[in-house]
Parts: C-alpha cells; structure tokens; sequence
C-alpha cells in the first residue's frame, strides 16, 4: 500500500514535470523550427540573387527569362518569409540574427518584407536590359533597410 | 594646543582632494595645435567630397528620419547615437553660423579633427573619431572644411550628450587621450604601392574602420595588436566582424568581389554589409571613385 502511494507519487511528480516542461518543450522545438526554415529561405533568396547579380556583373548575358524566374522565386521566398517570424520564435536551439524589432516593432516589419515582395514582383515582368539594373537595385535596397532594422551583425 | 584627530584627518583630506584635483585638471589639459599648423592652401572641393564620402560622414552626421530640417545629403546632425557609456547627438556640420561649422576658423576645424577639441578649447568625447582622424594631413582637413562649407546651411542646434556628469567625464577625456589618441598623420609603406597606401590612408584615417572593428582593451582604448579583428559591437547589437583574412576565411573571393561588395551591396547579393549600421557606410562608400574602393578593397585583402 505504501509502495503503490509512494509510486503514484512519484507518477504525479514525473507527470507535473513532464506536463510543466511540455510548453517549455514545444515552443524552443517552434522557435528552432521556424529559425531553420527562415533561415533556409534567406538562402534560397541569396542563391536566386547570385543568378541576378551574375547578369549585373555581366558574367552571363541578360535574358528575360532567368531575371523572371529568379525574381519570382525570390517573391514566393518573401511570401513563405511573412509566416516564420511566429511569437517566440526569437530565440531556439540554433542561433538566430533575428532581433528582438521583428516582433516589437511587427507592422515596420510586415511592411518592409510586403515592399521586398513588391519590388521582387515589380523584377519579375523586366523584359529590357535597361531597365533591369534599377529594378534590381530597388530590390537590393528592400533587402538592406530590412537588415538593417531587423538583422543583428554577425560574424 | 592640540589639533581634535578628527579636525586633522579632515584637513589632510581636503589637502588630498586638492592636490587630486589639481593633478587631474593638469592632467586632462587640452592640448591644441599651433596656428602654424595650418598652411596656405586652396581646398579641392571635389577631393573634400571623396573624403567625406570615405569618411561616411552623413551615417552619424544626418538629421534623424523624421526630423523636419532633414535633407538628402546634408550633415545638420542630432540623431541619437547610443553607446554603453552614453548617448550622443552628433554636431551639425552644415555651415550655418549660430548652430553649424560657418564661424569656425581652419584651426578650429583641424583642432576638432586631429585633437578632438572645440573651438571652445573643451575635449569631444571619442564617439567622434577623431583618434582616426588625426592621420590626415591638414590639407585634406582643408579640403574637406571646404567641402563643408559648400553644403546649405541648415539650423540645428547641437545638444549635450545624455549621461551622467558630463562636464567632468569630459574634461576626463584628457585623461584618455593621454592613451587613446596619437598625433601625426600616415606615412605611407614605401614597400606597397600607391593604391595600396591609398587604401591604408582611407581605411585607417577618414575611413575610421577600426573605431568599431579594432576590439578595445578596458580602457576603452584599440587594441593595436587586435587591428580591424572585430569585437563587440558599440552600440550593443551583437558582434562586429573581424576585416582580418577576408579572403583565406571565404568572406570575399578576391579584392574585385571586395570592390563590388563595397559598390554595390545587396543589389549585388552582398548581404554581409548591412547589419549594425553598416548599410549606411556602404551607401557612402559607393559613392567614392571607383579607384578609391579598390584601393581599400586591396588594402583589406592584404591583412591577415
């Protein structure tokens, strides 16, 4: 009898902590989660950039076609962005540049990744080579205010 | 008669308190530069606008974004700059008279620059780097006043650090000078050549790399062995990268990818140069001289 009482003790005991950490658990796991899944989108948009920026260092010719294709790619990045930023996903098991502006500051935020997407879209239909460096340095531009706000230096 | 102990232990006090009053007040003296310092010269206004643009004057020097004497290029100052020991409104450079630089004389300027004191003979506190710019030559302070000059006066009054004690911290700043600030300008490296030296002008002098990229020892002061090796970040935002073996480290292919870097930026997919402030640095830099960039892009590849 004192065995079975010390026994559903120790069950209760184990079951607190396990009910107790559960929360602690699933939001560091959501955290780690969208931390990866953002990050792996940022560097979907770089490897799309490479492709732009090949064209603008005239290392490959101009073609409507690939600017088109990488651009919309990058845009769909942004739009997948928009949904990986949840609350608490600050911080996680992996390291994240993200600063603590992203949640506190959510509608600069919101904005700045629409305004990326738009000038991602606005790169998507160039079909003439000179209009394509500006297009472009409007998109570099989107990219570069929103790390400044929102992106930590590192290393 | 005999003195009460504690009458005579308040006197020796107060004797200590003067003798360490009078040693920091001599200590922390300004130290100016003679008016004979400042030769004969007619600024180059172009060149004084490459070394503002080197120099990224406009990323402290700009009026804050939503201020409403705010133009596109132009340094009016005041916006906040945080740092761990204080925030600081940098100083209207614009040459408006009663607020700007327009009544100050070429020894005010090079005093400001190379000494870090103003025209009112009080220290500036070194988050104006003027421990950088002590290796430029006083003729391209000149050109760079000149520059300065050229710009439309905008009124903004200059404001007070916000920290405790200022008056005393910054007569202090004589103290720290005694570490932290050299005098003498660059001498190039006569085994490098001239795009080189140019690169190593620009970087360690108007350029001021290594006032967020050199780590500090604990007197605030850079440590010269650690140069441009990255530390913590002054404004308390993560670290700032090491400019060391930017090559051997895969940062940057080659000092080309390096210039197109420093050009271009994220427009190029170069995302490494616009976190902590960085941004604005690059935007400055892009506007130089294509030779210019290069110059620092070689001199940067050469350090590892």
């Amino acid at each position: 009898m004192k065995q079975a009482k010390r026994s559903v003790r120790a069950l209760s005991v184990t079951t607190a902590i396990v009910i107790g950490a559960a929360p602690l658990a699933i939001s560091s796991t959501t955290g780690t989660d969208a931390i990866k899944a953002r990050q792996e989108t940022m560097e979907g948009i770089g490897d799309a950039m490479e492709g732009l920026a090949a064209i603008a260092k005239k290392e490959k010719p101009f073609d409507p076609a690939v600017v088109s294709k990488n651009a919309e790619t990058i845009a769909s990045h942004f739009r997948t962005a928009a949904t990986l930023f949840p609350e608490g996903s600050h911080q996680g098991e992996v390291e994240t540049w993200a600063k603590t502006e992203v949640w506190s500051d959510r509608e600069t935020f919101d904005d700045t990744l629409e305004s990326a997407e738009k000038a991602a879209v606005a790169l998507q239909s160039v079909s003439e080579e000179a209009a394509f460096r500006p297009a472009l340095a409007k998109l570099g531009e989107n990219c570069k205010s929103c790390h400044e706000m929102f992106r930590r230096p590192k290393e | 008669m005999r003195v009460p102990r504690g009458r005579r232990a308040a006197a020796w006090l107060a004797l200590l308190a003067a003798i360490g009053a009078g040693a920091f007040v001599i200590l922390t003296r300004p130290s100016p530069l003679d008016a004979s310092a400042i030769p004969p010269h007619r600024p180059d206004l172009a060149r004084g606008e490459a070394l503002f643009h080197a120099g990224s004057c406009l990323a402290c020097h700009a009026a804050p974004k939503d201020a409403p004497e705010r133009r596109e290029g132009v340094p009016s100052g005041g916006n906040a700059f945080p740092t761990p020991v204080g925030v600081f409104y940098p100083q209207n450079l614009t040459p408006d008279a009663e607020t700007g630089l327009g009544l100050w004389s070429d020894l005010d300027f090079a005093n400001a620059m190379v000494r870090g004191i103003s025209p009112a003979g009080l220290h500036y506190f070194p988050a104006f780097p003027y421990p950088s710019y002590h290796f430029m030559p006083i003729t391209d302070l000149l050109d760079l006043r000149g520059y300065l000059m050229s710009l439309p006066p905008v009124r903004s009054p200059n404001r007070e650090p916000d920290m405790p004690l200022v008056s005393v911290a910054r007569r202090g700043v004589g103290l720290w000078k005694r570490w932290g600030l050299d005098e003498g300008t660059f001498s190039p490296d006569p085994d490098r050549d001239a795009a080189w030296n140019r690169g190593a002008y620009l970087v360690r002098g108007p350029g001021h790399c290594g006032e967020c990229h050199t780590p500090r020892n604990w007197l605030m002061v850079p440590d010269e062995s650690r140069y441009l090796a990255g530390g913590p970040h002054p404004r308390g935002e993560g670290s700032v990268p090491s400019l060391r073996g930017l090559v051997a480290r895969e940062r940057y292919e080659d000092a080309a990818d390096l210039t197109l870097a420093l050009q271009y930026g994220e427009t190029f997919g170069y995302d490494k140069l616009s976190s902590g402030g960085m941004g604005d640095i690059q935007a400055s830099l892009a506007r130089l001289e294509e030779g210019d960039v290069r110059a620092i892009a070689e001199y940067l590849v050469s350090l590892d």
